[in-house]
């Protein structure tokens, strides 16, 4: 364990895994969606509401919890529930986060599900299905918009693209791919330039 | 029994590796192991699914995870396939965490990071498109996605995804 790591976990309170637990199942249920959404919602409750967490200290662990693979808003509640009591408290935020949806889901998969094929209800559905169309062209915007700042990262994007779309690479290996050309094309300046743009966006 | 449950646990720890960037990122990951590979749902049942996910609470992912595997063999199948796509974080996680200080702002990791943010984005135009030619159907169906689209686009996001999707969801009542 790291020294500032250290200084951080004693300079929190010692909190209770019933409240960690009570507190991120609020978040989990009241977070529409998740990843990144949920960042603000926990920052609004860790941070703002009940100071358990400083605020310089969440935005870096914000980045490591994109850092590493898997649903971001686990990877958060990971980070922040070990940081107020240890394992334990990592294993009563990530309870609490997942449990609303779990929860829910078996409600709609068990009480819903048999209402889908209702004529109304499939036109609603079909209307939000083709609307999720829309809103997945308009995150490839906001990331393009964000990630690719010169030739070098355009012709990787479109290689990518050949990878998972023409030679049908499984996606999570085009991903892992495009790291490692990542790592073999991107310099130093590379980075700092799309640092530079995101701190002027 | 058993080796249904070996499966959904299989297919979700790859969901929940290949959730890398969050979000969005997933759908094309869920539609290639649900859809293509283990043909669990249908393309219109997981579209569905999708416009669910994004209208409760909860990363993408693990809304899958649930409605699959208690669709494939109940609830004892929503359980472990909601613990196999949560399982890859907490590993992860725990093995990066005590290092995360020297992690963040090393220079080798932010080299690989920018290319993975790249295969991102490589993924979400690809999903455009994969989804997007299934899940649209007609000319109404382009006109109601464009909508979608510029809404996003004109608001600059401030306006909720969720707002949009009940809105063409709406719409598509009194149209359809």
């Amino acid at each position: 364990m790291s020294a500032s790591y250290q200084t951080a976990t004693t300079s929190t309170h010692d909190v209770s895994s019933r409240k960690i637990f009570a507190t991120f199942f609020r978040i989990g249920l009241f977070t529409l969606g998740g990843g990144l959404a949920m960042a603000t919602v926990v920052r609004h409750e860790l941070v703002l509401k009940r100071n358990w967490v400083k605020d310089e200290d969440f935005l870096n662990e914000i980045s490591t919890a994109t850092l590493v693979p898997g649903a971001i808003a686990v990877n958060i509640a990971y980070m922040q529930g070990r940081k107020l009591r240890g394992p334990v408290g990592a294993f009563m935020a990530i309870t609490g986060t997942v449990l609303p949806s779990f929860i829910i889901i078996l409600l709609i998969a068990t009480f819903a599900m048999p209402y889908f094929s209702y004529p109304k209800i499939e036109a609603f559905l079909h209307g939000c299905a083709v609307a999720v169309a829309g809103q997945i062209a308009f995150s490839g915007l906001i990331f393009a918009r964000r990630n690719l700042h010169n030739i070098a990262s355009g012709l990787l994007c479109l290689f990518g693209i050949f990878l998972v779309g023409f030679v049908h690479l499984h996606p999570v290996w085009t991903v892992i791919s495009s790291g490692f050309l990542g790592y073999l094309l991107f310099t130093a300046r590379d980075l700092k330039a799309s640092n530079q743009k995101e701190t002027n966006e | 029994m058993i080796s249904s449950h070996l499966q959904l646990i299989k297919s979700f720890v790859v969901v929940g590796l290949g959730a890398y960037g969050g979000g969005l990122v997933t759908i094309p990951l869920i539609q290639h192991e649900i859809v293509t590979v283990q043909a669990w749902l249908t393309f219109k049942e997981l579209a569905s699914l999708l416009a669910i996910a994004q209208m409760t609470p909860g990363p993408i992912a693990i809304n899958a995870a649930t409605f699959v595997g208690y669709r494939i063999s109940g609830f004892s199948g929503s359980l472990v396939s909601t613990l196999a796509v949560v399982l890859p974080s907490v590993c992860l996680m725990a093995l990066v965490a005590p290092f995360v200080d020297r992690i963040c702002h090393n220079l080798h990791v932010k080299r690989i990071q920018a290319g993975f943010q790249i295969g991102v984005l490589s993924l979400i135009i690809f999903a455009t498109w994969s989804y997007g030619s299934v899940a649209i159907t007609g000319f109404f169906d382009l006109l109601l996605a464009l909508m979608a689209f510029l809404a996003l686009v004109a608001s600059e996001g401030k306006l909720h995804p969720v707002m949009v999707i009940l809105a063409c969801g709406l719409i598509g009542l009194v149209v359809y």
